[in-house]
């Protein structure tokens, strides 16, 4: 991997398959969507900001079978046990693995937020936009990664 | 041998007390180093903390500080487990007083790995 000013996709699709290979099962790989498929209504979203030498948002949306496959698997409990704040709490640190390990690509030292997570979608601020989007499949549900930024300032 | 694992997410204490209980350590947990200070003061005597970096109303920076500026507390063994990955972060934790640092996404042999160089864990002898 590189520090560039901006994510490449390479090294964004390393990152997650790093936090899924790692905590998610290393035989259930993640991987990329031949062709993207807008995500059905509802799901789960969780994101993280980055503020300082880089600025950017970092989402993670899941199915709603996703999310709770995702957070069976961390917290090792069965699929019906899962509540949602089992979700929130799970795909929370899934996010702050994804986001922390892009801010460590980018250039400039940059600090974290604490991870939102909610139902649906959130919505990254108006100011911001899409730089990367990853559409992703783990065991049969979609899963896209999108890293949101501020436009470039404009040039005189 | 104890292990204070403090992280604000449940689901990161559960991977690691899964990791540090089949090493044979008893855990007690806290959400955030504030949490962990008061069980420290509450007379709880870990062999090691794994810590967090960023964590409400402590994060695992101003825990280890607190703790390193205490002299009831210089045995126990303080080790950031973080996605705070930039090199000056690293620096600073170990100045600090932190003995190891260990980035996430980690697997649990990279956190074995690390308790045996502490002495924490017996080293497993190559057959």
């Amino acid at each position: 991997m590189t520090v560039t000013m901006e994510p490449s996709l390479g090294d964004v699709h390393a990152v997650v398959e790093e936090v899924w290979s790692s905590f998610l099962g290393a035989e259930d790989p993640i991987l990329p969507l031949p062709t993207p498929m807008p995500m059905p209504p509802g799901g789960w979203s969780a994101a993280i900001t980055v503020s300082g030498g880089w600025d950017a948002q970092v989402t993670v949306q899941l199915t709603d079978p996703g999310a709770v496959h995702v957070t069976s698997t961390m917290l090792m409990c069965s699929e019906e046990d899962c509540t949602d704040e089992d979700l929130r709490d799970a795909l929370g640190e899934l996010v702050n693995m994804v986001g922390g390990n892009i801010k460590s690509l980018m250039a400039g030292a940059a600090v974290l937020s604490l991870p939102l997570v909610g139902h649906g979608d959130i919505s990254p601020g108006s100011h911001l936009l899409e730089v990367c989007r990853l559409d992703l499949t783990w065991r049969g549900e979609p899963v896209v990664v999108t890293v949101h930024t501020p436009p470039p300032p404009a040039v005189a | 041998m104890h292990a204070l694992i403090i992280d604000d997410s449940r689901t990161m204490r559960s991977i690691l007390r899964r990791i540090v209980t089949e090493l044979g350590f008893e855990t007690t947990e806290a959400g955030n180093g504030q949490e962990a200070l008061d069980h420290l003061e509450s007379g709880l005597t870990p062999d090691i903390c794994l810590i967090d970096w960023n964590m409400p109303l402590m994060d695992g920076y101003t825990f280890v500080t607190r703790v390193r500026a205490d002299e009831r507390w210089r045995n126990v063994t303080l080790m950031m487990v973080t996605t705070e990955s930039e090199h000056g972060q690293i620096v600073r934790a170990l100045a600090a007083g932190a003995h190891e640092y260990v980035i996430k996404p980690f697997t649990p042999d990279a956190i074995i790995e690390k308790m045996e160089l502490l002495g924490l864990v017996a080293q497993e002898v190559p057959a």
